[in-house]
């Protein structure tokens, strides 16, 4: 029979009296391996160096510090933990934990302040119990295979019938992970006409939304919400379905609800920004992308984009007279970080100087000038390719800035890679109407269709042909590049060299200059470890 | 009331206070056990204990309380149901006073149908509820108290009895008063009364709520407080 006592702990907590209070009691109940920290980074270090079976964290490390959540989300997400191991979240008050976390990553226990000897002792022991009985279920998501996840879960509902609540979300999840969509939407259906389950809304939302049921999913999202107003993972949803339907001034009052429940969020605040942007209330946007830039500064989430969106609300919320002196202090804080921070990197390199220079057109042109020759410098150089957004943004920039053959080149560029989406060409028409660069994609857009259906037929050969032709109208456009790529792949030996996969890895590796927030980069990964035999 | 607002009402500031009371308590408790850790043994089980144990666990439970109260009023009572293994939840319910069973002498024992080992609620708030009541029970018991789980029709009862003289036939009479906040003459017990409902009644299934009742008698002769949850 195994028993806690035997087990490693680590105590983290920002007070040193509550550390020896714990450590002391854990002592007093026969623990004798307890190593403590005080704040989320070392506990992170810790773990990475030692595999705890228990952990005690502190919700509230201090302002300005990672908190509890963020410290067991990059455990999580990190892999530094054991599914075997306890993570204990230890709280002042519980119900504000309870809201601050986020439905993929909750602790198995919670202990509220103030507790005592034989409350932990009484926690612990049901814990250990419970991860026993579950053993093989945790070893199984160790390994991260989801058949053995249900398989294990089989198992111990036929073991004990009364346990198959407790299954339920390891189910679901492995479902997920198989991408076995109609037993896994079954399994939600279950659950929630029987009880009403948090995670089971969300999960179904985000399983319909995945598949394109946007309808059904807003109806799922807002029955959960009549259920379940406190659950901000829930509104997250909700926008994402507000958005896919082009209402993205409900989308962004739904976020600040959310925000308004839980406004440590570094995601959610730099998706709200990017919403106000779009519904032009820069106000929303600045305080918004604001909250996201200091908060992301402790986690995981930290992203430049914050900070550019930052610089860009508040230069958008500027008069004509210009920015007041503490607008630009702010602006320029948080550009320098992104400069700072990301050496080499080209693209946010010119972002940054281009915003910068924008924001100081009306009030230092002679600085604005000099920033914007740095950048053409190394937009010249610069090989990748920048999203969509970032790239029209520049052209937009340099077109105020005076440089209106450098933003036609990039509109031209932009046209080229992204030219098969319709809505990326809808916004390149917002900033030129020069028909060539509208129309340049007209005949390889048609093309790759063209190439699609033939593949779609089985004559690889072909489609190769006619994906070839795409590409050589439009050599660095991803979609088409990918296609090709993929037609060439299939049916090839990637053991033996060939032509065909010579001219696949010479496609891939242009693909691969696109960024990797783009929704085709998983695609284009696996297509990769292919053709590479990584 | 938004976070956003400039401008705190007074139960803002009460709850923030609270807060920061409950926190200082957590504090001054932790500080006391290490401290009672050092002392001798004979000093360490003097009587007084048995009180500082027991007001101690009181005063929190009624800032828990406050606290949850405030939040009920502003609408920020989030409800996180799930499945809880219930002699896991009651065992960590009778460990939380276990200083104050022992020094007052109080035997706390607790039955759980074998048949349904699961129950489906908001555990911390639940925990709440019967903290206070085990609270409340632990200052009329005379030397036992014993906490019930059954099924009844579909719902869960969980029952706290003791070996006291029961409640006042009187607050039988009137608790649906006291449920709907209507007559708080009684001070704390009337409080907690409204504040157990409330939170009862946020369990909902198929339309059927969560409720309590407090009667006399039951296996222990004493009152009865009982939670029934859909």
């Amino acid at each position: 029979m195994s028993s806690y006592h035997q087990k490693s702990f680590l105590i983290v907590d920002d007070f040193s009296d509550f550390r020896s209070s714990v450590r002391s009691m854990l002592r007093e109940l026969g623990v004798k391996d307890v190593d403590t920290a005080d704040t989320g980074e070392q506990a992170l270090k810790m773990c990475s160096q030692k595999s705890y079976d228990f952990i005690l964290q502190d919700f509230h490390l201090g302002d300005g510090k990672k908190n509890g959540q963020q410290v067991l989300e990059d455990l999580m997400s990190e892999k530094l933990i054991s599914h075997e191991a306890v993570f204990v979240m230890v709280t002042a008050e519980t119900s504000q934990a309870m809201v601050l976390s986020a439905l993929e990553h909750e602790p198995d226990a919670y202990l509220t302040k103030p507790f005592n000897r034989s409350g932990l002792a009484q926690r612990l022991e049901r814990l250990e119990q419970r991860k026993t009985l579950l053993k093989p279920i945790l070893q199984a998501l160790d390994r991260g295979k989801p058949v053995e996840v249900l398989n294990a879960c089989i198992a111990l509902c036929k073991q004990d019938i009364r346990y198959s609540p407790l299954c339920l979300r390891y189910r679901a999840d492995a479902l997920r992970d198989m991408n076995q969509n109609e037993a896994l939407e079954r399994l939600y259906d279950g659950i929630i006409a029987d009880r009403p389950l948090p995670w089971a809304f969300a999960g179904l939302g985000k399983l319909l939304f995945k598949r394109g049921q946007v309808t059904q999913a807003k109806e799922v999202y807002e029955k959960a919400l009549k259920v379940f107003p406190m659950m901000p993972a829930l509104y997250d949803g909700m926008a994402d379905v507000l958005v896919a339907e082009g209402d993205s001034k409900g989308a962004q009052r739904v976020l600040e609800e959310a925000i308004r429940l839980s406004p440590l969020a570094v995601r959610r605040q730099a998706l709200l920004g990017k919403l106000a942007m779009a519904n032009e209330d820069f106000e929303t946007a600045s305080r918004a992308y604001r909250q996201a830039v200091s908060q992301g500064a402790q986690s995981r989430f930290k992203d430049p984009e914050s900070n550019l969106g930052l610089a860009h609300a508040l230069i958008s919320k500027g008069s004509d007279r210009g920015l007041d002196t503490r607008t630009r202090l702010e602006i320029n804080t948080t550009l320098s970080a992104v400069a700072k921070e990301n050496p080499s990197d080209p693209g946010l390199q010119i972002r940054a100087r281009l915003m910068k220079a924008t924001s100081l057109l009306l009030n230092d042109a002679e600085t604005a000038d000099k920033l914007t020759e740095q950048a053409l410098m190394r937009l010249d150089g610069m090989e990748q390719f920048m999203s969509p957004e970032a790239a029209l943004l520049v052209a937009k920039q340099l077109q105020m800035l005076g440089q209106a053959e450098a933003g036609t080149s990039m509109l031209k560029s932009c046209a080229e890679i992204y030219g098969d989406d319709p809505a990326v060409m809808k916004d390149i028409a917002k900033l030129t109407d020069d028909p060539t660069i509208l129309s340049s994609s007209n005949a390889a857009a048609d093309l790759n269709r063209q190439g699609v259906r033939v593949y779609k037929t089985g004559n690889l050969v072909e489609a190769r042909e006619v994906f070839r032709k795409a590409l050589k109208l439009q050599p660095k456009n991803i979609s088409i590049a990918l296609n090709l790529a993929q037609s060439l792949l299939h049916g090839t030996d990637t053991s033996v060299p060939s032509a065909e996969l010579e001219e696949c890895r010479a496609c891939l590796k242009l693909v691969g200059l696109m960024p990797d927030t783009d929704a085709r980069f998983a695609r284009y990964q696996k297509l990769k470890s292919k053709a590479f035999g990584e | 009331m938004s976070p956003i607002d400039p401008a705190l009402d007074f139960s803002t500031v009460i709850a923030s206070t609270v807060h920061d009371m409950k926190n200082s308590l957590a504090m001054l408790m932790q500080a006391h056990s290490q401290w009672l850790a050092r002392l001798p043994k004979e000093l360490r089980d003097g009587s007084e204990q048995g009180v500082i144990d027991f007001e101690f666990a009181h005063l929190n439970g009624m800032l828990v309380q406050l606290l949850g109260l405030y939040k009920l009023g502003v609408n920020q009572l989030p409800l996180q149901p799930a499945y809880h293994e219930l002699d896991d939840f009651i065992e960590a319910q009778l460990a939380a006073h276990q200083e104050v069973f022992a020094s007052r002498g109080i035997i706390a024992t607790y039955e759980v149908d074998p048949l349904s080992p699961l129950g489906f609620f908001d555990r911390e708030l639940i925990a709440s509820v019967l903290g206070n009541c085990i609270n409340n029970a632990i200052r009329y018991a005379r030397e036992s108290l014993l906490i019930t789980v059954s099924d009844e029709a579909g719902q869960l009862v969980l029952s706290i009895n003791d070996d006291g003289d029961g409640y006042p036939a009187q607050m039988l009479e009137r608790q649906a008063d006291y449920v709907q906040g209507i007559n708080h003459s009684s001070g704390s017990t009337g409080l907690g009364l409204y504040f157990a409902n409330r939170i009862a009644a946020l369990h909902q299934r198929n339309g059927v709520e969560g409720r309590t009742e407090i009667s006399n008698g039951g296996p222990l002769g004493g009152g009865v407080f009982s939670l029934y949850l859909p």
